[in-house]
């Protein structure tokens, strides 16, 4: 609270996690109105720059790598996003190719099924954030209040070994476990005098099926960055708070929650930017066509269609669509998180 | 003449390899060495290799060196074609699985040459041979009238059966069925009455290893259809007119049925998630009844299980009759892989090639693509080509031998079912000769080659249309939906996703191509 406070009384509006050192009080300073004085700002904005680098060319030395594979890797590639505006054929090429305009969008949108993937995939990814999302976080809570250091040590490692588990083993185990005669599941239902259930073949088992395992998967890794950030509160913090007599619950409540509370956003951020992105791989290996009605996603569909005909205009026009909309949704995550916490990713 | 004939008879002779000299005569497409290049990527993993056995003995005898281009390091063969095309940088000749699409788009678009001339002036064996099989030239011919690849052309009748426990059904005193109702009284009593004995009623009378295409083959039992070629849920061709299989009467009540046998129990409860190891765990478990697979692989069961299920006997029955007196075994080895080869358009040497892809189909061509190199992996043993002891004992199994050496692989070539013959097990034989006898061959569907419009009103339609009818197809026999309540929705969701439109587009195209 202390922190976000002060950086209110700064004037900046924002925590400028990110920013750093380039965040002179120039840089930071409000809009000017008038085309002259904005000029004038960018050119004492790039002079500063030059002369920053000139001084620090270390430092940018550094940073090259990252900025290279950023242009070579993700920028470049861009310029074949046209095909999503064409008729694309390998032969022909990018250029050779004809522009078809908008046809590739059409046909996606006028498409129920493409719909229903959409649909699906946000759904998922919802319910993801919704359930899966406050796990890690608990976690790491429990964690820190665990005092024996060796149980603790024990209970963190059998948390993280399901993440280094690859996807298909994950599907056998969980195939294995639901199996309607031998499967441990299908055993106690039957054992407590229940019926036995085809769990997989059934659309509303679907998506309960899928984000409790990858909660069971993914919880203990997800839960490092929690324990790092806890790791960093001043000490000093819980010392006044237990003189006061606060209890534990207490001071989760009052400490070690509004403290987490950056990292909490930037993570939340993140993951708003991949609702629109399911773990692919890992839905291929659950699904059924008797559960496609709830199982079939974005990146599925994309697979079944562009399989049969190789369609990588159609799936360019997918995946245009699947970036713009990350966009916007990291954007007003964003823009939503900076106006009620003051925590923002810039 | 006849000096010059006895100079190289004793010079051959004195070579010490007489068989090996005087058939390149004959063989031999230039006089000076020509090196082609070729971008071949198969089968995700093997790459077109010069040190081939084959591909050595394939340059003496012709004179002609193909060199690979395709890189090693790809193991995605989609993915390496698709890059050589992008890169716009075309050896001379493309070959390789799962291309006849590719080679007729763009073959169209200008990457490939038009073979009908060069077939008809430099190729009289593929002529003949295409004189002879019209439908493989049809199905090989684009929209516009060319012949731009040569495929792969496999040779063999059946390739999956029905086999059954024949020990349970002798131990429950029944004999073979013979029909669909006969079929359905022993499946009933594999169920009920305890043939593997052990107390449980554990037994999976039907059980399949690949459920998303061969549990539908029971549709056939009811005069219905699953698909038209060796490719799943396919169009097929009734009278003239092309047809999808998951349409129609007889589709309804071969639906209604399987569900009906799959809520009695009698086809496996959990036949969508056990999938590939179905076949091992269930046999190996004493539990399998039945199932739809390949001869060759399922009836080695009988001997690797002996031990451990005494006295099994899992052999192929008859196609059992539908209602209507039908004994039809739908699945058959395609006369036609989607596989083969093309000349592109940079290649400087077109006749010489084709007289490449002509050899292959020579007496001489087709030993070498099938079974080697004489002396090295098969002898000469009356006339016909016998393996090498040391082949056929190996622990590898001999098609995989082959493919090593570069024999068998999706090139334009012939097969000759003689080399599979050699090295299947004598349970598979047996039970081929039964189908054999029937003659319970289907026709197949070898498919259409689309114009750009044609393909661009199918590929909008059918993916949908598929997904469709595969996501019913399921709910029915799962029995969460009932086929007969939703019959008619479902009829006219299909005429809303566009199954009028493909069907039309597809008949155009048939009818262009093979009438």
């Amino acid at each position: 609270m202390a922190d976000a406070a002060l950086d209110r009384e700064s004037g900046g509006g924002s925590v400028r996690i990110l920013d750093g050192v380039i965040a002179t009080p120039e840089l930071a300073a409000p809009p000017a109105i008038s085309p002259t004085s904005q000029e004038y700002g960018i050119r004492k904005a790039f002079r500063t720059l030059l002369s920053d680098m000139r001084r620090d060319w270390q430092l940018y030395v550094l940073l090259a790598p990252m900025i290279i594979w950023f242009v070579v890797f993700l920028y470049t590639p861009m310029y074949g996003l046209q095909i999503a505006f064409k008729q694309y054929s390998l032969f022909r090429g990018i250029e050779g190719s004809p522009w078809i305009g908008f046809d590739n969008f059409v046909a996606l949108f006028s498409n129920e099924y493409f719909l229903r993937a959409v649909k699906n995939t946000l759904l998922i990814s919802f319910y993801s954030l919704v359930f899966a999302f406050p796990v890690p976080i608990i976690l790491a809570l429990m964690f820190n209040e665990i005092h024996h250091q060796g149980f603790r040590r024990i209970a963190q490692t059998i948390t993280y070994l399901p993440h280094f588990i690859s996807a298909v083993i994950i599907a056998g185990l969980v195939i294995n476990f639901l199996s309607p005669t031998t499967g441990i599941v299908n055993i106690l239902l039957d054992r407590l005098g229940f019926e036995k259930i085809y769990f997989l073949t059934i659309p509303e088992y679907f998506r309960p099926i899928f984000i409790g395992s990858n909660i069971w998967k993914e919880a203990g890794f997800d839960s490092i960055v929690y324990l790092a950030a806890i790791a960093g509160i001043n000490p000093a913090l819980y010392e006044s708070a237990r003189m006061d007599g606060a209890s534990r619950l207490q001071m989760i409540r009052y400490i070690t929650l509004p403290s987490l509370l950056p990292v909490i956003m930037i993570m939340m951020i993140i993951r708003v930017g991949q609702l629109i992105e399911v773990n692919f791989e890992y839905i291929i290996l659950l699904y059924q066509p008797a559960t496609f009605e709830t199982a079939d996603v974005i990146s599925t569909f994309i697979y079944r269609a562009g399989l049969q005909n190789n369609q990588y205009a159609l799936g360019t026009a997918a995946d245009l669509f699947n970036a713009v909309v990350a966009l916007i949704l990291v954007v007003s995550a964003n823009w939503l998180s900076r106006r009620y916490s003051q925590h923002s990713v810039w | 003449m006849k000096r010059i004939m006895t100079a190289a008879l004793l010079s051959a002779l004195l070579a010490g390899a007489p068989a090996a000299a005087q058939d390149t005569k004959t063989t031999k497409i230039v006089d000076k060495p020509l090196e082609l290049t070729i971008h071949m990527h198969f089968r995700d993993k093997y790459v077109w290799n010069d040190d081939w056995p084959v591909a050595k003995e394939l340059t003496r005898l012709t004179g002609i060196k193909l060199k690979n281009v395709a890189s090693k390091a790809t193991t995605l063969s989609r993915e390496a074609f698709n890059l050589l095309m992008a890169s716009g940088n075309l050896p001379d000749i493309v070959a390789g699985n799962e291309l006849r699409q590719d080679f007729v788009r763009y073959g169209m678009e200008g990457a490939f040459q038009p073979l009908n001339k060069l077939i008809d002036q430099h190729a009289p064996n593929l002529k003949r041979f295409l004189a002879e099989n019209e439908t493989i030239r049809k199905a090989i011919t684009a929209p516009d009238g060319n012949i731009y690849w040569i495929p792969y052309v496999p040779d063999g009748k059946f390739a999956r059966g029905w086999f059954i426990r024949y020990d349970w059904l002798e131990k429950l005193g029944l004999q073979p069925p013979q029909t669909v109702d006969e079929l359905y009284t022993a499946l009933k009593a594999f169920r009920e009455r305890d043939p593997n004995g052990n107390g449980q009623k554990d037994e999976v009378p039907l059980f399949f290893r690949e459920p998303d295409t061969e549990l539908q083959r029971l549709l056939v039992l009811w005069d219905g259809r699953s698909s038209g070629s060796d490719a799943a849920h396919d169009f097929y061709v009734d009278s003239g007119k092309v047809r999808h299989p998951y349409t129609g009467e007889n589709y309804r009540t071969g639906i209604r049925n399987i569900a009906k046998w799959y809520a009695e129990g009698l086809i496996d409860k959990e036949v969508y998630t056990r999938r590939a190891r179905a076949r091992e765990a269930l046999l190996g478990a004493n539990q399998g009844g039945m199932t739809y697979d390949w001869f060759a692989s399922t009836a080695s069961y009988n001997t690797s299980l002996k031990d451990k299920v005494p006295g099994m006997k899992f052999l192929a029955i008859a196609p059992p009759a539908s209602p209507s007196g039908k004994r039809l075994n739908e699945n058959r080895r395609s006369r036609m892989r989607p596989d083969g080869w093309a000349i592109s358009v940079t290649n400087k040497h077109p006749v010489e090639t084709i007289k490449l892809f002509d050899f292959y189909f020579t007496p001489q061509g087709r030993l070498l693509s099938n079974f080697g190199v004489e002396g090295q992996h098969y002898d000469m043993v009356d006339g016909k080509p016998r393996y090498k002891p040391e082949i056929l004992n190996a622990k590898a199994p001999v098609n995989a031998q082959m493919w090593d050496i570069g024999a068998q692989i999706p090139i334009g070539f012939w097969q000759d079912y003689d080399y599979e013959r050699q090295w299947t097990d004598e349970n598979a034989l047996k039970s081929i000769e039964l189908y054999e006898k029937g003659n319970y061959l289907t026709d197949e569907f070898l498919g259409v080659s689309m114009t750009v419009d044609e393909r661009q009103v199918f590929d909008r339609h059918m993916p949908n249309i598929q997904t469709y009818m595969i996501e019913q197809m399921q709910a029915w026999v799962l029995g969460s939906r009932d086929v007969d309540k939703d019959w008619e929705s479902y009829n006219a969701q299909l005429k809303k996703l566009g199954l009028d439109q493909v069907l039309a587009v597809m008949q155009k195209a048939y009818e262009r191509q093979y009438r």
